[in-house]
């Protein structure tokens, strides 16, 4: 097991990294900017080193700095987190050659799916189901048609150029599909110089599922169950929960072992979540996270597995201790982020904490680096803290969220919690019936 | 003696300071006072104690500080301060047993080389920002530094 691991990264996940690492007995490494000296986790963490000024990059995205700071430490290993530097194929190569172990998978595995076209046709031939498509670019109408035939309409035509949800071009009907093709590619030579497009099927009201995976590198790879993203504003996560309403048994296991077999084929290493579009019984692969991600703890919640615990152990060489029939499903866990934002603007809201009290009592867990008389700083993103809740039923999940959200207390700055009070007397977020767009309609209604 | 000739409140009066008080604190007073009939009564909120204590718990403090010695100026916060732009091993000398780049009471000029540090296997020169007399040197040879660490006083 490691001496000492340096946490590259900040906020609550950086406190979460710097638990799991103390409850192994690894000494930790705290590195900051200046604007986080008196973050909860640099205060926590046995040594620090101030890396730079605020601008990331010139702090946690700064590799020279972070090697410095492994190198006066003697960190023997680095934690990335999530964002930063947590899917940069050279920061891991860079770590390697110093003989530091960077706690993730492979630069190559960061690499391969990095690059979403290559994640994709890697996704293939892995057996992972893709969202249906015209393999390629098409350049007539006719050839459009075929192709479009063949996955069964409404199709989108996209800018194999384009890009930030630019560039593509409903057709619902086969009437609708020559037009939709020439508009497509005009739009898309005048808007990237390159009217080169190709065709995939539409989903019109598909759910976001992902499913955790983790393996040891040593060829063994499990499956830890789906999580429902589906809640999203501007593809920002604001509301995850596990088991998905959607799924039943025999999906998620179908799912799970599909995907699990994936990574036993790739040899892959660490935590990793492969996120799929789901609609109408099928599951589209979108991409996969090489990384932990911030709604790891629902997971945890249902699983009873520590997933940094498990990093820690399989990034110094240890082998997969679980084995599939080993994980059991044991009910239903909700996880809030909870930002520093005006709850209907979305504005971000910086400053100090004058009161904080977070709520507890059983399947209640805060994941936050937060406390206080903080002073939360403006050059980082707005998430402050996560709320979970675990309880055995979704419903009874759902009266502890109620209950906890009722009882947490944050003033000072301006927080989303009044929007989950909101969300969870939706009689649609009761029954679990949403999809990925109904977050933003509820939003432009009210 | 009736509860009032021993100057106790009788139950209406009990009554009434019960009001006030739920009174002082719906409107968020901190104090409220009636006179009718020869009687007043006043209900005043507890008066926070801690504004006080702090302004002692200073005066103390200062009163220690003032005995000691001169207290020391934060080297962090002193103008002529020159604090470490990068992470690192300080050195005092360009090389093991070469003298030292500057010592205490040194005269240097803006752009002379006051110490290395060395990170990754690379030796960075750190310059002087402005000209003047070394005041203080703030660390040891061979010392891991941090970005914005306080290396050198230059007055």
């Amino acid at each position: 097991m490691f001496d000492k691991v340096l946490i590259a990264n900040r906020g609550e996940i950086a406190l979460r990294i710097q638990r799991a690492c103390k409850e192994l007995g690894i000494a930790t490494v705290a590195v900051h900017s200046t604007a986080d000296a008196d973050a909860m986790h640099v205060r926590l963490a046995d040594e620090s080193v101030c890396i730079g000024p605020p601008p990331a990059a010139e702090s946690y995205l700064n590799i020279p700095r972070l090697l410095a700071a492994c190198e006066i430490t003697g960190a023997d290993a680095v934690h990335p987190g999530y964002g930063f530097l947590s899917e940069n194929a050279r920061f891991a190569e860079i770590l390697e050659e110093h003989q530091i172990t960077f706690i993730g998978p492979t630069s190559e595995h960061i690499r391969m799916m990095g690059d979403k076209i290559t994640a994709k046709e890697t996704a293939k031939k892995l057996g992972i189901p893709v969202v249906p498509g015209s393999d390629g670019p098409v350049t007539s109408e006719p050839e459009a048609m075929k192709v479009a035939k063949l996955m069964g309409f409404p199709v989108l035509i996209k800018a194999t150029a384009g890009g930030g949800g630019r560039g593509m071009k409903v057709a619902h009907t086969p009437a609708d599909l020559g037009l939709a093709l020439s508009t497509a590619r005009s739009e898309a030579k005048a808007a990237f110089g390159n009217d080169q497009v190709y065709i995939e099927k539409y989903l019109k009201a598909p759910r976001h599922i992902e499913v955790q995976v983790f393996g040891d590198g040593q060829g063994n790879a499990i499956h830890l169950g789906e999580r429902d993203c589906s809640l999203q504003r501007r593809h920002q996560k604001v509301w995850e929960e596990a088991p998905s309403p959607a799924l039943n048994a025999t999906a998620r296991a179908k799912i799970g072992e599909i995907v699990a077999e994936a990574m036993r084929n790739l040899k892959y290493r660490g935590a990793g979540t492969v996120e799929f579009l789901y609609e109408d019984g099928e599951f589209y692969f979108i991409e996969m996270n090489t990384r932990l991600q911030v709604e790891h703890p629902v997971t945890e919640a249902i699983t009873g597995i520590d997933l940094v615990l498990e990093q820690l152990h399989v990034a110094a060489g240890g082998h997969l201790v679980h084995r599939q029939k080993d994980i059991t499903f044991s009910g239903h866990a909700i996880e809030c982020r909870i930002n520093a934002e005006n709850p209907q603007t979305f504005r971000p809201s910086p400053g100090q904490i004058t009161y904080w009290h977070p709520p507890g009592g059983l399947g209640v867990r805060v994941d936050s680096g937060v406390y206080q008389g903080y002073r939360i700083p403006p050059y980082y993103d707005s998430l402050i803290g996560k709320l979970i809740v675990h309880g055995k039923t979704r419903n009874e999940c759902l009266m502890r969220l109620k209950r906890a959200l009722s009882e947490f207390v944050i003033d000072g700055i301006e927080t989303t919690i009044p929007l989950f009070n909101d969300l969870i007397r939706q009689p649609d977020i009761a029954n679990g019936l949403y999809d990925i767009h109904w977050l933003e309609k509820y939003l432009d209604k009210s | 003696m009736t509860a009032k000739d021993k100057g106790e409140a009788s139950g209406a009066e009990q009554q009434l300071i019960r009001e006030l008080a739920d009174l002082l604190n719906e409107t968020g007073l901190s104090e409220i006072e009636i006179e009718k009939s020869g009687l007043k009564i006043r209900v005043a909120r507890t008066i926070a104690i801690q504004s006080t204590v702090p302004a002692a718990a200073t005066a103390v403090a200062a009163a220690t500080a003032a005995e000691a010695k001169p207290a020391a100026v934060d080297p962090a916060k002193h103008p002529g301060v020159v604090k470490s732009p990068m992470v690192g091993t300080a050195y005092r000398a360009p090389e093991p047993g070469a003298p030292t780049f500057i010592e205490v009471g040194a005269s240097v000029s803006q752009g002379d080389t006051l110490l290395i540090i060395e990170a990754m296997k690379t030796m960075n020169q750190i310059p002087a920002p402005h000209s003047g007399k070394v005041k203080a040197i703030l660390f040891e040879n061979g010392q891991p530094v941090e970005f914005g660490e306080p290396l050198v006083i230059i007055e």
